[in-house]
């Protein structure tokens, strides 16, 4: 979360991807760092936490998050 | 002068129990600590209560003196444990300790504080029998100064940006000395670049520990077989970030040790024996091991007779960081 709120003030348009179980600590960062509306977009289960997925499942996320991504972009842009 | 905000309270009971409340602690009770006892701990370590320690930027703290002398008394340190404490809060916060990552990632890893120098003797931190456990002031509260100062300063509390799944007991408090004095080999810290008679702190990223049991083995080859087949069975953690400076910190105690003094082996022949078998690539059941160079491998003399293993800590993603103690 904190990667992407950095890129975005280093002016690289940025989206964060956090799974589901993370949304709570992803809440804290945007907060703490003073863009509490920062949005982010999540991956939910089935796919595990910590991303050791095959390359169809892979593939599978990035079908589902790719349009997510776009939005974000958009929005966080406005 | 203080920068901290004062609470006042009518009782001893009272105030251990607000600062429970308010989930300032460990979960454990605390020691209040006092506007009095907080100035005698800079005051010890020649601090200043606005003179900054280091940082995380990347949750906006910046973690200053008086913050770790606070959380020093809070932990039931002596004052004279101020200096210890103040160096490892520095070591904590040098960008390759990696405190953001360290103390909020999902392995829960935990941070062993390894004490060299006279000052093991003065403040009598453990470095034999039982030195990774409970039973001596010194070892206890450094070690529980460090992990309030990751959580009441860093901002590691747990569900917030402390993210452990499970978490571990090392969490509570991990700080042992290196036993300089059974050892026949050179001390860390001296291995590290300082003078024998200078105190340091060396803190180190724990994710796992294991133990490299071995009674059968006779020889130092032996040994060194054993403790290669446990860190490989684990792995070492790295990443582009860190590059080479990735490392795993071995804690060997008496028995194997007495196979390497009887031979005459020093660390640098153990680590170079070491680095090819550690980092060969990992095979069925072995998970990579990312050693960028042999000097990432640290070894410390320590524990009690009995037992003959080596507990092998396999870090997180982050380089173990030595820093003097400024004895005022």
């Amino acid at each position: 979360m904190r990667d992407a709120i950095e890129m975005e003030w280093s002016g690289v348009p940025s989206v964060a991807i956090i799974h589901e179980a993370m949304r709570g600590s992803a809440n804290s960062m945007r907060r703490l760092s003073g863009v509490p509306d920062y949005d982010f977009i999540t991956v939910d289960y089935p796919h595990i936490p910590t991303a050791v997925w095959s390359d169809d499942e892979v593939r599978e996320v990035a079908k589902e998050v790719a349009p997510k991504v776009v939005a974000a972009l958009v929005k966080n842009r406005g | 002068m203080s920068l901290a905000q004062e609470l006042t309270f009518d009782t001893y009971d009272e105030a251990v129990e607000s600062y429970l409340d308010r989930g300032w602690t460990d979960g454990l009770p605390i020691v209040p600590p006092t506007p009095e006892k907080v100035a005698a701990f800079l005051d010890y370590a020649g601090l200043s209560a606005d003179e900054v320690l280091g940082h995380v930027p990347t949750r906006e703290v910046t973690v200053n003196a008086e913050h770790v002398a606070v959380n020093a008394v809070m932990a039931g340190c002596k004052v004279e444990y101020m200096p210890v404490v103040a160096a490892a809060a520095r070591a904590l916060l040098e960008e390759k300790a990696n405190c953001h990552s360290t103390t909020g990632t999902l392995s829960g890893a935990a941070h062993a504080v390894i004490v060299n120098g006279p000052i093991r003797n003065e403040l009598d931190i453990n470095c034999k029998a039982g030195c990774f456990g409970p039973g001596w002031r010194a070892n206890a509260t450094i070690g529980r100064a460090v992990r309030l100062v990751a959580r009441n300063v860093c901002r590691a509390i747990p569900g917030f940006l402390d993210r452990a799944t499970y978490s571990t007991p090392a969490r509570y408090s991990f700080c042992f000395g290196e036993n300089e004095e059974d050892s026949p080999w050179t001390p860390l810290h001296v291995e590290r670049g300082f003078a024998p008679e200078q105190s340091t702190v060396t803190l180190h990223s724990v994710m796992y520990m294991t133990s490299a049991r071995d009674s059968a083995s006779r020889d130092p080859a032996g040994v060194l077989d054993s403790i290669s087949r446990t860190v490989r069975a684990m792995g070492v953690t790295g990443d582009r970030w860190l590059g080479k400076d990735t490392n795993v910190v071995l804690v060997m105690g008496m028995e194997h040790m007495r196979y390497f003094a009887e031979a005459g082996w020093s660390k640098k022949q153990m680590r170079e024996y070491l680095f090819p078998k550690l980092t060969a690539p990992s095979g069925k059941g072995e998970s990579p091991v990312r050693l960028g160079k042999d000097d990432g491998i640290l070894i410390v003399a320590a524990g009690g007779h009995g037992m003959s293993e080596t507990w092998v800590l396999h870090p997180h993603l982050a380089w173990a960081i030595t820093k003097p103690i400024d004895l005022a």
